[in-house]
């Protein structure tokens, strides 16, 4: 026996070095002690193939400390001082850059939520109230994406199991559901039943939802009596052609002996009055709370507090200020806001990859040039140790520029021709047309510029293409001649982007 | 005692020192897999990898058989030495993949070959640690190695080879095989949009953003969930660029100096329904096969249960979804969880979104545009100079093109369409036309003058003409002499009365006039009905149904330039001519 074992370890032991890594392994494995086989044993060839989760990131480490130690021989050495002197931000540390990546990340969960602490204490008073009676309610939290709901929900929901604990209450069951996770929409009901009776299998002869009003019609034994805090987030996904599974969640708290506190959330603001008419009636219309979008202060506020966590500053106070000025003005979606500080970043980062290469270039260059070096130095210490406005105004230009200018003078000769006689079109007036009085138009432009045309069947493939990136709209149609066009930019973008080229400026005069 | 492994023999050969070796692929046990032994793994499962190893055949030990899961549940009498095989495991992204149907049934077809030889050869040798009891009765098998696959050493890539044999091929003749390839061969193969390429010019800025993206979000400790949506027209490189990018994070993860991560790749256009993509990711990362209801709430889970995440430490992982837009569901609701999940702490998820169109994300509902973040990649359509570069990138260090040509050829597509796919295609069949003419000159084969042709403007120009030429002036100009002359009526009954749309009693009565004063026979009406409905099925023309008869309503569906121009010089009917 134990010979064989040798044979097998000596052949694997001679295993080429061309062969990679993993057959290494292996012997390393073959070799090792004889065991019996257990689960713990079965882990570790496992690890050793894949790579255990802690030696890459220590190589991470030793890779970014090799990075600093660069950073230390080179001529940004001045930088580095700034390891220890925490006040100052230095973007060439990886560990800084990723610290302040992650409280810009979308992900991050402040620590407290500012700007939204009136709805949250309207919620808040909302549910103290039903535990406190013991009574069902529900209430319905609308706003714009990006505006802190569900994060003001996720601290409700703490804030409420902590206020019932010290207040003496039986602190309620809790039960989050996003309703587009839903494979069905009434399978919300047997979420619920499920967190009502968890244990007990549910009887096939009723229904989830039949069950739950059963529950909640009877009287239950007083000791029983437990409140349930459901929070349906994206509510508007329960909404099915004839809006039955919304109306009974809702008709859920109405029952007489009902535990539910239910708290929707959606974009729509008027989901409620539009698609529950019956709880009007009954009296029993939801609590709405609305967030409204978030205002340049208070995006200003929030920025500043989830950065307040890092021990150096990182962005020019005016930088931030012009970020949350230009995404109030357009959305005031705090995750926009927060995606154009995270590619601030990346600007950063590249500019100052940018110029330690340059700066090693230089170095390799004029090793003995002694006297360029220290200004250059200066200059990038002076550049980056904090984000600037303009680095700000680049990355909102990134994101809230229209790039319809540099999409058309970047299409191929024959699109651009089109898009001309589009134009041409429709000047007179016209709202709409076919493919096929396009083409006509397209052809006579060719041929008054001694272009040949392409065919037809091309010229509808390559309408396409134009609707694919915005600049033309193409209606349905049987046949593609007859399909409707229309110009989906203005006349105006056209003949600025094309106005460089004289050929077309001389089709659109 | 010692652990086994299992390996496939892909190929034998003899060292110099007469030791046999031979390469083999590794199989193993789920427990070796990143998800680790799952509760629906069997006890007999192992997964094949794609990692390759050279070995000593002294090391073998025995022969054992891997089956299909069907087979596995037929055998019965095969022994102790039968595994069960269903998925391929990638080591390298950590993701599984059933094995095709194809490949099942070549292996199940290995045991029911009677070729002892070849038996031995193909299937695999060594076992695992947990059959450790009946090894002992095995050991006599060892000395018997090397002999059957001294056999069959010569023959290396075996597996090919077998499976040609299913086919009825016995043997490559030995002209194919002694064939040298001449300069436009090469080129056309090179030029097929199958090669890929060594190196992909023009895109590098793209390259670098995109490299730039996926480091971002997987180097730090902590790998923040991010999402890039790539943009673009058809053939500008989109996902060749985001594919070639992962082949070289790969390379660095081999070289350690990036963390493993999973890397999924979905194409929307293969998913039956946009639901289905739960089950295909679910699949890619554990390997276990479910229904989207289950893989969905599985998938939520993972990425967006903080209080199960905090177990286990999950590696990240890269989703690559090309065709985007085909997810989109009438509540969307397919792209709202997938876009929701890099929101959530700890999901480790980076999405990468590919498409065609530029304002898929305003088209969105706003709450998914939100997720979505803001970073757009656009790939803009190629311009000359970049397709003139791709082409002589491909072509390099193969003489079959003139300079021109290829200038000709990438200025021709750039102007229409700037879409690489169309100028490779062109300059193939530039490559096959000159080819076939050479090869036509040549008839009785004169091999010194081969291959010295170089591929010049016309035959671009040729291979243009067939690309580009519209297909409906072919047929125009093969159809038959009562259609012609039923289309140069309605030509000319545009040209009369400036309508398009005409009806048959009218069109029929210029059919007549037509006939009659150029002394052709006016063939009847119902002949006359027939040729116009034909014509409407090869979409040449626009009608309603037949059925209408007399009232039922024409229109040509090509411009009538395209007419005269496919029937100005007919030689069968040259009077038609004078009415265009």
């Amino acid at each position: 026996m134990p010979s064989i074992g040798a044979v097998r370890s000596e052949g694997s032991g001679e295993i080429r070095s061309g062969s990679g890594s993993t057959p290494q392994k292996r012997r390393s494995i073959s070799g090792g002690p004889i065991s019996p086989p257990s689960p713990v044993k079965w882990k570790s060839p496992r690890r050793s193939i894949n790579g255990s989760p802690k030696t890459p990131s220590k190589e991470i480490e030793k890779d970014s400390d090799a990075k600093a130690t660069r950073l230390h021989k080179s001529p940004m050495k001045n930088l580095s001082d700034s390891f220890l002197d925490k006040s100052k931000w230095n973007p060439g540390d990886s560990k800084q850059m990723s610290a302040a990546k992650e409280a810009l990340h979308v992900s991050t969960v402040p620590s407290t939520v500012v700007c939204r602490e009136d709805e949250q204490n309207r919620i808040m008073d909302f549910c103290k109230a039903c535990i406190e009676h013991e009574k069902a309610g529900s209430l319905y939290a609308c706003g714009c994406p990006g505006t802190g709901k569900s994060l003001s929900m996720e601290k409700v929901r703490r804030a409420l199991v902590d206020w019932a604990g010290q207040a003496g209450f039986q602190p309620p069951d809790l039960l989050s559901i996003n309703c587009t996770s839903l494979t069905n929409t009434s399978e919300i009901f047997s979420k619920i039943l499920e967190k009502h009776q968890p244990r007990k299998k549910t009887k096939s002869s009723t229904s989830p939802l039949q069950h739950l009003r059963n529950i909640y019609s009877k009287k239950q034994q007083s000791s029983g009596m437990k409140m349930m805090l459901i929070i349906a987030d994206e509510l508007d996904y329960l909404i099915t052609r004839d809006r039955t599974v919304l109306h009974d969640l809702f008709m859920l708290t109405t029952l007489p002996f009902s535990s539910c506190i239910l708290i929707g959330v959606s974009n729509a603001i008027d989901l409620a009055d539009r698609f529950l008419p019956k709880l009007q009636s009954l009296n029993c219309k939801p609590m709405v709370v609305t967030f409204r979008a978030y205002s340049k202060d208070q995006i200003l506020k929030i920025l500043q507090q989830r950065l307040m966590a890092l021990p150096f500053p990182v962005f020019q106070p005016q930088a931030l200020e012009l970020c949350a000025r230009k995404v109030g003005a357009a959305s005031g979606d705090m995750r926009k806001a927060l995606s154009v500080c995270r590619s601030v970043l990346e600007i950063v980062e590249a500019e100052l990859r940018e110029s330690i290469n340059s700066l090693s270039l230089s170095s390799e260059k004029g090793a003995f040039d002694q006297q360029t070096l220290p200004a250059l130095d200066s200059l990038t210490n002076q550049e980056i140790n904090i984000v600037r406005v303009d680095h700000m105004a680049t990355a909102l230009s990134k994101t809230f520029r229209s790039p319809i200018v540099d999409t058309i003078q970047s299409l191929p000769q024959h699109q651009q021709i089109i898009l001309c006689s589009a134009v041409k079109l429709f000047r007179g007036g016209k709202k709409d047309t076919t493919v096929g009085e396009l083409n006509k138009s397209y052809v006579d432009i060719c041929k008054s510029v001694l272009v040949p045309p392409i065919g037809i069947l091309e010229l509808s493939s390559m309408c396409r293409v134009l609707s694919d990136q915005g600049l033309l709209k193409l209606g349905q149609a049987r046949e593609d001649k007859l399909k409707r066009v229309t110009l989906k930019v203005d006349e105006a973008d056209i003949a600025f982007a094309l106005q460089g080229i004289r050929f077309f400026r001389s089709c659109l005069q | 005692m010692d652990h086994f492994f299992m390996l496939e023999m892909c190929s034998i050969w003899k060292e110099v020192d007469g030791t046999y070796w031979f390469r083999g692929r590794w199989y193993i046990i789920p427990e070796e897999t990143a998800a680790g032994r799952q509760s629906h793994n069997l006890r007999r499962e192992l997964y094949r990898t794609n990692d390759f190893a050279d070995i000593e055949m002294e090391s073998v030990i025995r022969l054992c058989y891997v089956m299909s899961p069907k087979e596995f549940t037929k055998a019965n009498n095969e022994g102790d030495d039968i595994f069960l095989c269903e998925y391929e495991y990638d080591i390298h992204w950590h993701s599984f993949k059933r094995l095709a149907e194809i490949d099942n049934g070549e292996e199940g077809n290995e045991e029911a070959d009677n070729d002892v030889d070849w038996d031995y050869g193909k299937d695999s040798g060594s076992d695992t640690e947990e059959d450790m009891e009946y090894e002992e009765e095995n050991v006599n098998n060892l000395p018997s190695g090397p002999s059957p696959a001294h056999a069959v050493a010569a023959n290396s890539w075996k597996g090919r080879i077998f499976g040609l044999n299913k086919i009825g091929t016995k043997k490559i003749p030995g002209h194919v095989r002694c064939h040298k390839q001449t300069e436009l061969e090469r080129a056309k193969a090179t030029l097929l949009l199958a090669t890929l390429p060594k190196s992909l010019p023009c895109r590098t800025k793209e390259m670098e953003e995109i490299t730039a993206f996926i480091k971002g979000a997987i180097c730090n400790d902590q790998c923040l969930g991010r999402c890039l949506y790539i943009h673009g027209v058809p053939g500008t490189g989109k996902t060749m660029s985001v594919l070639s990018v992962m082949r070289n994070l790969r390379s660095e993860v081999d070289a350690g100096s990036i963390k493993p991560y999973c890397f999924v790749d979905i194409n929307g256009l293969k998913l039956a329904s946009p639901e289905n993509i739960y089950r295909v990711i679910y699949e890619a990362l554990s390997g276990h096969r479910v229904g989207w209801k289950k893989a969905l709430h599985l998938l939520n889970e993972r990425f967006a249960d903080e209080s199960k995440i905090a177990k286990e430490e999950i590696r990240p992982c890269i989703l690559l979804i090309d065709e985007l837009d085909l997810l989109v569901t009438r509540n969307q609701s397919v792209l709202y969880n997938i876009l929701d999940w890099p929101t959530k702490p700890h999901s480790k998820l980076i999405v990468i979104g590919i498409a065609n169109t530029m304002d898929l994300p305003e088209k969105l509902l706003p709450r998914i545009s939100s997720r979505m973040g803001i970073q757009r990649l656009c790939f803009g359509p190629y311009n000359y100079q970049q397709l003139q570069e791709i082409i002589s990138s491909r072509l390099k260090g193969i003489d079959a093109f003139e300079r021109q040509a290829i200038e000709f050829a990438s200025r021709k597509v750039a102007a229409i369409s700037g879409d690489a796919r169309r100028a490779l295609e062109i300059c193939r069949r530039a490559a096959e036309l000159a080819d076939y003419h050479i090869k036509k000159l040549a008839s009785p084969p004169d091999s010194s003058s081969e291959g010295k042709a170089l591929v010049g403007m016309a035959e671009v120009e040729a291979a243009i003409q067939e690309m580009f030429q519209a297909p409906q002036i072919q047929v125009m100009k093969s159809s038959s002499k009562l259609s012609k002359i039923f289309l140069v009526a309605m030509v000319h009954e545009l040209y009369q009365t400036g309508m398009a749309e005409t009806t048959f009693e009218k069109l029929s009565v210029t059919v007549s006039c037509l006939c009659t004063s150029n002394g052709e026979k006016f063939p009847g009406w119902d002949t006359l009905l027939r040729v116009g409905c034909k014509l409407g099925e090869c979409r040449i023309i626009l009608c309603e149904a037949g059925a209408k008869h007399r009232l039922q309503k024409l229109q040509l569906n090509f411009p009538s330039d395209d007419v005269a121009f496919a029937l100005k010089d007919d030689k069968e009917l040259p009077w038609l001519a004078k009415y265009l």
